[in-house]
């Protein structure tokens, strides 16, 4: 079985389409999201939409999707974040609302697990990049693979022993071989806004048959969303970011 | 006459069981009722003559010691330390005489001093007071004993003391030569001496009859036991007038009604009482009802501006009937609860979720809800048969095994995708119509991995045919893809082979799974079959969930590798 796991879209279309048509190509069976449909992007109910509608795919609530909703308030995020989302809330029609209302926080699927930042306080939003945090992660599941997403860099934590793990960012398409019972958190980078100094949209492709993890990157044009951005006065920090891929 | 507990085998009507079965309890009643009375009269008698005999017991305790410790000292002081008058002196000689002269009055009462070494040889012990000498030598502690003793063929109740020497009774039981001449005079110098001060001196004892009051006792229960007897024989008749007339004569009604309508044969079988001939009736009725349920002998029927024809299928919660719509005559299958789905509200919580679910859930092979009237749905017109066919038929050939696994695979996976699991994939709820293309028309036992499961819920347990069902179903767990897993394997079996994976004949759970640890091997049944199309039968049908394929794409990349 060839799951597809993407994260992050941040209402950012172009790349949502350039990364599903790669998908395509690579006959994946199934494909799970991993939260923050919406938020910084200029097109968060194109992008909703456009997840709704892919057959076998599940969805999990990022804290941008929360955020979007009222569940919990935006003014803790930073100030372009804030105003992304507060011109969210106005964009989404009723019924993507209800469909982000009721995305799980996460999803246990045979040995895997999905949540969005961390499965010991799903909606804590803590960033799982260090030893600290990963070794609570380990702890609050008992699943071989723990999928995450939040921080929108591509990363592979493998827990070593009891007290130790191994970090190992993930730069550019990478084939990851998954050998012997050691446990992993895989993040599979962002769709929509990546942060590891790559523009380049990010989603993974895990093979329970071949054991392979693959990391994808796909180029899209991201003059697209920026110029859909400066037409709805959004922060100009938020599109640089895609510029530069921070 | 032969009595069997129960079964259709019963020799004996129903009338002569429950008289038999009556007399049984009022007999052992009146029994176990005496023998608590004689039990609870002999607790009392013993009560008693405890109370008695310790208070008789106590009085020559305290004689004595009034005796030893006033009269004597008195006596002495008197008339000088020479001087030694039994009369009033001897504690064992005053107090045996003044129970004496009680016992005259008195004379079920016996008091004894008894004496391994006595001055008088009266007060000889005999073979049970050796016994109780023993008793109380063996550890000084020992103060007191009460017991029954059968003496002479006739019973009493005794409690007995031991008597220890003090220091001032040596001078008459110490030395022969140093004791007071009015006792060497009158006993002689044989017994009663060489005793120290500290030994067991004697035993004084009391003893009541007590054989007559048992007697009585016992004569008590027995007349208890007749007059319960007489009661139990009149409250039999009683019981048997009334079930006569409240239950035989009703049920006799009810069985001639039956034979009336069981035209033909014979009146009842004789080999079994009426509640037999009943069960059997029921039995009947039953699958009567079950052939109703698939179609045989249903009626039109109206709902809506729907008419209902001819029934299609049972779901687990549901009949599918075919349908038009009245006006148009457009085709369509209407989807109505059983009756005793929606009385029962546990139930009713399952068939609301799989009419949501049919509402919700869009797969190719799930059919679309036009309209939903109150606790009936109508749905797409679905043409064609169920996949029970494949019980009775040879091998399908691979291109339509194919088409309907890619639909089946492709069906499950979309329902696993979407956190849901079957748990009921049988041929009797998948449809093939003319184009070959499968048609799920029952999901009312999926469960959601973000909704509280309703059986588990509602504590229902197993639900559904355990034919079909995957071990772990049957042993109460959901929410298992590999379930639904297990169920696509058997039905991979059933269409290689046109034969079921084990025997189909109706048994416990336990044995259920007994026979799911092993499935006939698919080679018993076909010739020629490929062995990885056999591994993957045996793979997907892995008793152990975490033996199958965890993923149902996996099992159909597999079966489409053997199928090429």
């Amino acid at each position: 079985m060839r799951l597809m796991v993407f994260s992050d879209v941040h209402g950012n279309l172009e790349a949502l389409q350039c990364v599903l048509r790669d998908a395509v190509k690579r006959d994946v069976h199934r494909s799970l999201f991993l939260g923050d449909l919406v938020g910084y992007g200029p097109f968060p109910n194109e992008c909703v939409e456009r997840v709704r509608g892919l057959k076998k795919c599940r969805c999990i609530a990022g804290n941008h999707d929360v955020a979007a909703l009222w569940e919990t308030s935006p003014y803790g995020m930073s100030r372009g974040a804030k105003k992304a989302i507060l011109w969210t809330m106005e964009q989404l029609n009723e019924s993507n609302k209800n469909y982000l209302a009721e995305l799980p926080d996460r999803i246990d699927l045979a040995e895997m697990t999905f949540v969005h930042a961390n499965p010991y306080n799903p909606r804590g939003w803590r960033y799982v990049t260090d030893r600290k945090y990963a070794l609570r992660s380990f702890a609050a599941t008992d699943c071989k693979y723990l999928f995450i997403g939040h921080s929108h860099r591509p990363l592979l934590i493998k827990k070593k022993h009891f007290l130790s793990v191994d970090i190992q960012a993930i730069t550019g398409p990478t084939q990851v071989k998954i050998s012997g019972n050691k446990r992993l958190i895989i993040n599979c980078g962002s769709v929509g806004q990546p942060r590891d100094n790559d523009t380049r949209a990010s989603y993974l492709i895990f093979d329970t048959r071949k054991h392979t993890i693959e990391f994808h990157r796909i180029p899209y044009d991201y003059s697209i969303t920026v110029n859909a951005m400066k037409k709805n006065a959004l922060p100009a920090s938020l599109y640089k970011r895609l510029l530069k891929g921070t | 006459m032969k009595i069997k507990r129960h079964g259709p085998r019963s020799t004996t009507n129903l009338k002569q069981r429950f008289f038999i079965w009556s007399a049984f309890i009022l007999l052992g009643g009146g029994v176990l009722l005496s023998a608590l009375s004689f039990w609870n009269t002999r607790r009392l008698l013993m009560a008693e003559a405890m109370t008695k005999s310790e208070v008789i017991l106590r009085g020559a305790e305290a004689i004595r010691s009034y005796v030893k410790e006033e009269l004597r000292p008195k006596m002495f002081e008197r008339h000088g330390n020479d001087t030694f008058i039994i009369e009033a002196m001897s504690t064992t000689y005053i107090s045996t005489t003044i129970m004496d002269r009680f016992a005259e009055s008195m004379p079920d009462y016996i008091y004894r001093r008894a004496s391994l070494n006595p001055h008088n040889p009266r007060n000889l012990a005999d073979s049970f007071e050796e016994g109780m000498f023993d008793w109380f030598e063996i550890d000084s502690t020992r103060l007191f004993w009460q017991g029954i003793v059968k003496k002479n063929g006739a019973s009493y109740f005794v409690s007995m003391v031991p008597d220890y020497f003090g220091s001032s009774c040596i001078r008459c039981h110490g030395k022969a030569e140093d004791a007071p001449h009015e006792l060497t005079d009158r006993y002689g110098m044989d017994g009663g001496f060489r005793f120290k001060a500290g030994d067991l001196a004697g035993i004084n004892s009391v003893a009541i009859p007590v054989s007559a009051s048992f007697r009585e006792a016992w004569q008590g229960s027995i007349y208890l036991f007749a007059i319960t007897l007489g009661g139990s024989a009149l409250l039999l008749w009683l019981l048997n007038v009334l079930f006569q007339r409240l239950v035989i004569e009703r049920l006799g009604v009810m069985l001639t009604l039956i034979s009336e309508k069981k035209k033909g044969t014979s009146k009842h079988n004789t080999s079994g009482d009426e509640i037999d001939f009943l069960q059997a009736s029921l039995g009947s009725l039953r699958r009567y009802v079950s052939s109703a349920r698939k179609g045989s002998a249903l009626q039109p029927n109206f709902i809506g501006n729907y008419t209902v024809t001819e029934p299609m299928a049972a779901g687990s919660m549901s009949w599918v009937y075919k349908g038009f719509e009245s006006t148009t005559k457009e085709k369509v299958a209407i989807k109505i609860g059983f009756a005793e789905v929606l009385r029962n509200p546990l139930y009713r919580a399952c068939f609301e979720a799989e009419f949501h679910l049919f509402e919700s859930f869009s797969h190719p092979c799930v059919p679309k809800v036009t309209q939903r009237v109150e606790d009936t749905l109508i749905i797409d017109d679905i043409p064609g048969g169920n996949l029970s066919f494949l019980l009775h038929s040879k091998r399908l050939d691979d291109t339509l095994l194919f088409r309907v696994f890619s639909q089946l695979c492709d069906l499950v996976a979309t329902l696993h995708s979407a956190g849901l699991v079957h748990h009921d994939l049988r041929p009797h709820v998948l449809v093939l119509d003319d184009q070959e293309k499968i048609h799920l028309i029952d999901m009312g036992l999926t469960s959601s991995d973000q909704q509280e499961d309703p059986i588990i819920a509602a504590g229902l347990g197993p639900q559904g045919d355990m034919l079909y069902m995957a071990p772990e179903v049957i042993q109460g767990k959901r929410g298992n893809p590999g379930s639904d897993i297990y169920g696509l394997g058997f039905l991979l079996y059933l269409a290689l082979s046109g034969s079921l994976p084990f025997s189909e004949e109706r048994c416990s759970s336990g044995k259920w799974l007994r026979k799911k640890e092993q499935i006939i091997p698919l080679s018993n049944h076909v010739d020629n079959l490929s062995n990885s199309m056999e591994q993957i039968v045996l793979k997907a049908m892995a008793f152990d969930s975490k033996k199958r394929y965890k993923w149902v794409e996996d099992f159909w990349e597999d079966l489409k590798k053997a199928l090429n």
